[in-house]
């Protein structure tokens, strides 16, 4: 089945002032580029997603994934990963526990040897019980991506995911996190500064104009 | 709070004439605090250790023994003392404890947070005496929830026979302590949230966690909880402490066949038969053995926890009944929140009722005359407790400064020692040591007239510094430390960094330290009667002189008082910094 | 600015002197005091003066007493009463210029042991204490333990109007000869009172007090000894059971608790409780802490028979709406327990001789005539009406009483405190067997 996630005649409101319109598709395995100077609207675009829109914005439009409407759903009940720039890894838990946490709940044995297969896939074998904080930058971004993936998402977010990174770890966890994308096929969403970002997804861009 | 500025300000004066004096008084102030903690408290431990030996020139007797021991196990009813201490300590704390957690996590994230906030932390600021008072209105037979429903309901036209307050389980305790601590839980665990650092990454961890399916309750719990706990260890050992030892909750609301272990050594000590204050001597040690044991229970159940649901943090599974938990905390915050409000509507009634005979749901008539007899006697009162708690709540802010200052000249935090011994006054139970306190402020009493005021201001203060320096400590460290540096590479001189670049930054969370220390001060009843000798009256003795059994009416205008007195010094630092910003935009 | 300048000067010079002023309490006089402390012996026994020099003695009183700062220990539990004691603060000031400070207390005990615990810390001339109001168990503790100022009330000018000499009750707290240790101040009698509106028929003697109790269970409760009114209670029950005994039996109760006869002088004391208890307010499981709060419960309505041991207490409160309007207040016919109170001064007070001048004050007609009007506090008055002259005796006439007040001439007949050995006997029993509830 074709999955996708479709934005339907968005409007995006701060204080009742029109942040944004959009109305697109994003077909799974296809990602779509949002840029645009700070304050566009484009964080509260991903928040309107996830299920949380901070007060003092309202929005109008629905958001279908899967051809579900899931404008009204909660958070938690959407199926919607988000990648950050920061990896916003939990500190009290070990790499494995990073993804475990992400992962369905099931067999234990069958998720940690899941985990172990996902981890040596990356590079990142036997690291399983490291501690995140001890982590390089790059083996942390690799740990959040799996943490995403393996929580089986529908669509996935990505919040100008690699500006914390520098240039050849950025172009080499680009690359990483767009192959998995594409090899999941899921829709995805990337908000980014970086025009060589925008490039590497190959998929639409759109540019957002500060709204007066 | 004015205050504060100029004796600051006037510390620069000083500053001028010598050029090191100020690092040099910094780099002593953690000494000077550990010594201002360490000899009332190790002091008072002595003072009641050496009689609780037998070690008592009081009585005129010196030999070592343990017939105090031997009387105190002798005494009818100890196990139930004990366990009435252990289980009114144990049980508010964990119910507290579990209803903060309860509130944060269905309410993490949401604007209903900062309201509930909101509307519980002037709770924090009663006193706990008032708080028992306004408790036992509500649940006594004659009370505001049995008058709502008689006698058109339940038709009663004499108070019914009921067992609150007083009964014989401790429920009226626990429930009291309960509602005591709650803001006071609730307020620390959102303090910890709203450092930036911290708060940001524990916000930004719940939102990944609810992006990945967790529903926001188990996200609380699973990714909110592991990272915030460690903050409120502290906070809830001293509420522990507190609740396990205190006297006067158990005291208004508790039982008298036996009473708690703690109010039994009040009694004991004040007893006319002298030879009763061994006894007494032995049950403060056993009541810090009491207390100790808790604590360590405490910390081991902490352990257990921690091992029991390790596995389940990840084990995937993202929802427990989320939506049950959702309803059934709304449930218990609402009904938190009209008792809270019922007692208050309750003690306003009181204090302003005339004649009102049960069951009837409003006073027959109102009158100002409990209020007009009240303030022609609360003259002495009232300016005993706001000198003795400006001096103190000054002594503590200066004092906390300074070490805070001392971290940073010397680039780095206290010893933990030092941070240990800061709490220590929160952690031993306040009866084991203030009557040995006494004996040895009796022991060196110098003739001057002011030395009760003197002795009550060091007792005071014991308690005040805790509370300044846990909320001052995180405001003070957050600090960037770049207008420090930029400053000083600018030629300033340490002191004038510390004064004219530090301590406005830190205007609001000084305002809001010298609040809280105002409200501590004021709400002290044991350290003031027995510091002071009894001889200087605060509103807080009064209120329990008059208030402990006697008339509603005046407990009701007494509490009213407690209450209103640091809600004004919280009032003031919430007002004046908008008010003064204005100005200075102008 | 020059004036902000010599203010924050001064602000540093306060900072600076508290701030050395806690050094020193803390460290410098720990080493003075242990070194002297053994020196300084009591020598505050005036009771060797002679008749003649009495006059004189009084002059030197008053020349020392004038300017002092009194602390006066009393419970302050009872806002007539405080009100009271400020009166006389005015009046003394007025007179002598003596500063009297009330320091209320909760309980008399808490005064007791401080100046014990300065006894022991060696404080023998700089108590805290000046005066304090005694009676009873409190009074004898401090007796025993030599805690008191002796020989310096009977040396009073104002002590004559009590016509000592045919008037016991001034010389004797319950039992125990005063010896000059304490001044009396006023006279209490227990009285009942009960709320008209729950019950219409009060009983009148201890034996209808077990009957009417079980028509009315839970609604009535005394406060658990060792509180004063509680043990009080007892007293009248104890004295009331004994009085068709033998006077053998009744004499025990005067003299003192002795190992041999305590079970066999308390045992109808105990199967009396034992029949009362259970109909009394929560079964008799748990206890009232102290007479106001037994008021506020009559208040409530949960009791509706109490008793005090100040009768005008009773129409005080009802005109301070602490009372309900349907209360009576009434007198046993089986007699009513009856005491002095007094006020003593401590051996090391540190200011005796103002002390002295306040407490000749309270004797005086005009102090003893303000505290009997009911509306002021209605305390009854230890002077005796002969010693006075006309003018004096005019002072006490009686204005018409509040219906909730006990009526005139009502006591029918006064029964004695027991020896106060037997409120440590009563306690002790008392606590073993009702102290805590299985």
């Amino acid at each position: 089945m074709q999955t996708s996630l479709q934005i339907k005649n968005l409007q995006l409101f701060r204080q009742n002032e029109l942040l944004l319109r959009l109305n697109e598709q994003v077909n799974g395995g296809e990602i779509l580029t949002l840029m645009g100077p700070s304050g566009s609207g484009k964080s509260s675009l991903l928040n309107w997603l996830t299920g949380a829109l901070p007060t003092g914005f309202t929005a109008e439009g629905e958001v279908w994934l899967n051809n579900n409407n899931i404008t009204q759903v909660p958070a938690h009940l959407r199926h919607v990963g988000v990648l950050y720039q920061d990896a916003l890894l939990f500190s009290h838990l070990s790499v494995a526990g990073n993804i475990a946490f992400a992962m369905p709940a099931g067999n234990k044995k069958q998720r940690l040897e899941k985990i172990e297969d996902a981890l040596e896939q990356l590079g990142l074998k036997g690291l399983a019980d490291r501690h995140t904080d001890n982590l390089s930058g790059g083996q942390q971004a690799r740990v959040a991506l799996l943490r995403v993936l393996l929580s089986e998402p529908k669509a996935i977010l990505l919040d100008e995911p690699f500006s914390k990174l520098d240039s050849q770890l950025r172009e080499d966890t680009r690359a990483l996190v767009f192959e998995q994308i594409r090899y999941h096929q899921l829709p995805a969403l990337m908000v980014t500064h970086d025009h060589s970002d925008a490039k590497a997804a190959g998929g639409k861009v759109i540019t957002l104009n500060k709204t007066e | 709070m004015t205050v504060t500025n100029k004796v600051q300000v006037n510390q620069t004066q000083g500053v001028n004439h010598s050029t090191d004096w100020f690092t040099r008084v910094a780099t002593f102030s953690p000494k000077f605090l550990l010594l201002l903690l360490i000899v009332p408290v190790f002091g008072g431990l002595i003072g009641v250790l050496l009689p609780a030996f037998g070690w008592a020139p009081a009585l005129n007797q010196y030999s070592v023994g343990l017939q105090g021991f031997n009387a105190l196990w002798q005494t009818l009813g100890l196990t139930q003392m004990i366990s009435l201490s252990i289980a009114t300590g144990l049980i508010s704390t964990v119910l507290a404890f579990v209803i903060t957690l309860m509130i944060l996590a269905a309410f993490f994230n949401s604007v209903w947070l900062d309201r509930i906030q909101q509307i519980l932390s002037p709770i924090l600021v009663i006193p706990h005496a008032a708080a028992a008072i306004a408790v036992g209105f509500l649940i006594a037979p004659s009370g505001m929830v049995s008058r709502l429903f008689s006698p058109w309901l339940i038709g009663w036209e004499l108070a019914p026979h009921g067992i609150f307050p007083h009964d014989p389980y401790g429920i009226s305790i626990m429930l009291g302590l309960t509602l005591k601590e709650l803001p006071f839980l609730l307020l620390m665990a959102l303090g910890a949230l709203a450092q930036p650092e911290l708060g940001k990454k524990l916000r930004q961890q719940h939102k990944v966690a609810l992006n990945l399916g967790y529903c926001p309750i188990t996200a609380f719990f699973k990714v909110v909880l592991p990272s915030l706990y460690p903050l409120l260890r502290l906070p809830l050992l001293a509420v522990l402490a507190y609740a396990s030892s205190s006297v006067e909750m158990p005291l208004i609301l508790g039982p008298n066949t036996p009473p708690t272990l703690a109010v039994a050594i009040m009694q004991w000590f004040n007893d006319v038969d002298l030879n009763l204050r061994i006894k007494a001597s032995a049950g403060a040690l056993l009541q810090l053995a009491l207390t100790g044991g808790l604590l360590v229970l405490w910390l081991l159940g902490e352990k257990t926890v921690k091992y029991l649901f390790c596995e389940s943090l990840t084990n995937g599974k993202r929802e427990y009944g989320g939506t049950y938990w959702q309803i059934i905390t709304a449930i218990v915050t609402t009904l938190v929140i009209v008792f809270i409000a019922l007692a208050l509507v309750g003690l306003v009634l009181w204090s302003v009722a005339g004649f009102w005979r049960f069951p009837a749901t409003l006073p027959d008539s109102f009158t100002l005359i409990h209020w007009q007899s009240a303030v022609m006697q609360i003259g002495e009162p009232l300016f005993n407790s706001l000198l003795i708690g400006i001096i103190t709540t000054l002594l503590a802010i200066a004092l906390t400064l300074l070490c805070l200052e001392y971290e940073q000249i010397k680039g780095k935090l206290l010893s933990r020692f030092t941070s240990l011994i800061i709490y220590i006054p929160l952690l031993v139970p306040s009866i084991a040591f203030l009557f040995g306190l006494v004996w040895i402020q009796q022991l060196i009493t110098v003739q001057v007239s002011f030395i009760s005021y003197i002795n009550v201001i060091i007792a005071h203060l014991l308690f005040v510094l805790p509370y300044v320096f846990l909320s001052l400590a995180s405001s003070y460290r957050q600090l960037d430390p770049r207008f420090a540096i930029v400053a000083a590479s600018l030629g300033t001189k340490p002191s004038k960094v510390f004064f004219k670049v530090k301590l406005p930054q830190l205007f609001v969370p000084i305002l809001i330290a010298s609040a809280l220390g105002l409200a501590i001060s004021f709400g002290q009843y044991l350290p003031t009667l027995l510091a002071g000798g009894g001889r200087i009256s605060t509103i807080t003795t009064e209120a329990i002189a008059l208030a402990n059994g006697a008339s509603r009416r005046t407990s009701a205008v007494y509490a009213l008082m407690q209450m209103l007195l640091p809600l004004i010094g919280f009032i003031l630092a919430w007002v004046l910094p908008k008010f003064i910003y204005k100005a200075a935009r102008r | 600015m020059h004036n902000i300048k010599c203010w924050q000067a001064l602000t540093r010079y306060c900072f600076c002197s508290v701030a050395f002023c806690v050094c020193i309490n803390l460290f410098s006089t720990v080493l003075f005091n242990t070194a002297f402390a053994y020196s300084v012996e009591p020598q505050n026994d005036i009771s060797q003066i002679s008749e003649i020099n009495l006059k004189e003695h009084w002059q030197q009183i008053e020349k020392k007493g004038r300017n002092q700062n009194v602390y006066f220990h009393a419970w302050g539990g009872d806002p007539q009463i405080n009100a009271y004691i400020q009166w006389v603060a005015q009046q003394v000031k007025a007179q002598y210029q003596i500063t009297l400070h009330h320091v209320k207390l909760s309980d008399t005990s808490e005064a007791v042991s401080r100046v014990l615990a300065e006894k022991s810390a060696n404080n023998h001339n700089q108590g805290n204490v000046d005066l304090v109001w005694i009676n009873g168990a409190n009074f004898a503790t401090m007796a025993q333990h030599s805690l008191l100022l002796k020989g310096w009330a009977d040396k009073q000018p104002n002590f004559i109007y009590t016509d000592s000499e045919h008037n016991p009750a001034v010389t004797l707290d319950f039992g125990v000869p005063t010896q000059g240790m304490e001044s009396p101040w006023g006279q209490a009698s227990l009285t009942f009172y009960y709320d008209q509106l729950a019950s219409n028929n009060p009983p009148r003697s201890l034996y209808e007090l077990l009957r009417w109790s079980k028509k009315n269970p839970g609604r009535f409760s005394y406060p658990k000894p060792p509180d004063f009114l509680g043990m009080s209670f007892l007293k009248y029950a104890l004295v009331v059971l004994h009085q068709q005994n033998s006077l053998l039996a009744q004499n025990q109760l005067y003299s003192q608790a002795t190992a041999q006869n305590t079970e066999q002088t308390l045992k109808p004391l105990w199967a009396f409780l034992d029949e009362l208890h259970p109909n009394l307010w929560r079964k008799g499981k748990h206890f009232i802490q102290s007479g106001v709060e037994m008021r506020r419960l009559v208040d409530d309505t949960e009791l509706s028979l109490a008793f005090t041991f100040s009768a005008p207490e009773v129409p005080a409160a009802v005109k301070r709406y602490d009372l309900p309007y349907s209360i009576r207040s009434y007198a046993m016919d089986d007699g009513s327990l009856s005491n002095t109170h007094f006020v003593a001064i401590p051996y090391n007070a540190s200011h005796q001789q103002g002390a002295q001048l306040v407490a000749n004050f309270l004797l005086s007609p005009k102090a003893q005539a303000y505290k009997q009007q009911a509306d002021i506090w209605g305390d009854r008055s230890v002077l005796i009406s002969s010693t006075l002259n006309s003018e004096q005796q005019a002072l006490f006439k009686t204005q018409k009483p509040h219906p909730s007040a006990l009526p005139f001439n009502s006591i029918k007949s006064t029964l004695s405190e027991p020896h106060p050995s037997w409120v440590e006997a009563i306690t002790q029993g008392w606590q073993t067997r009702y102290g805590v509830t299985p």
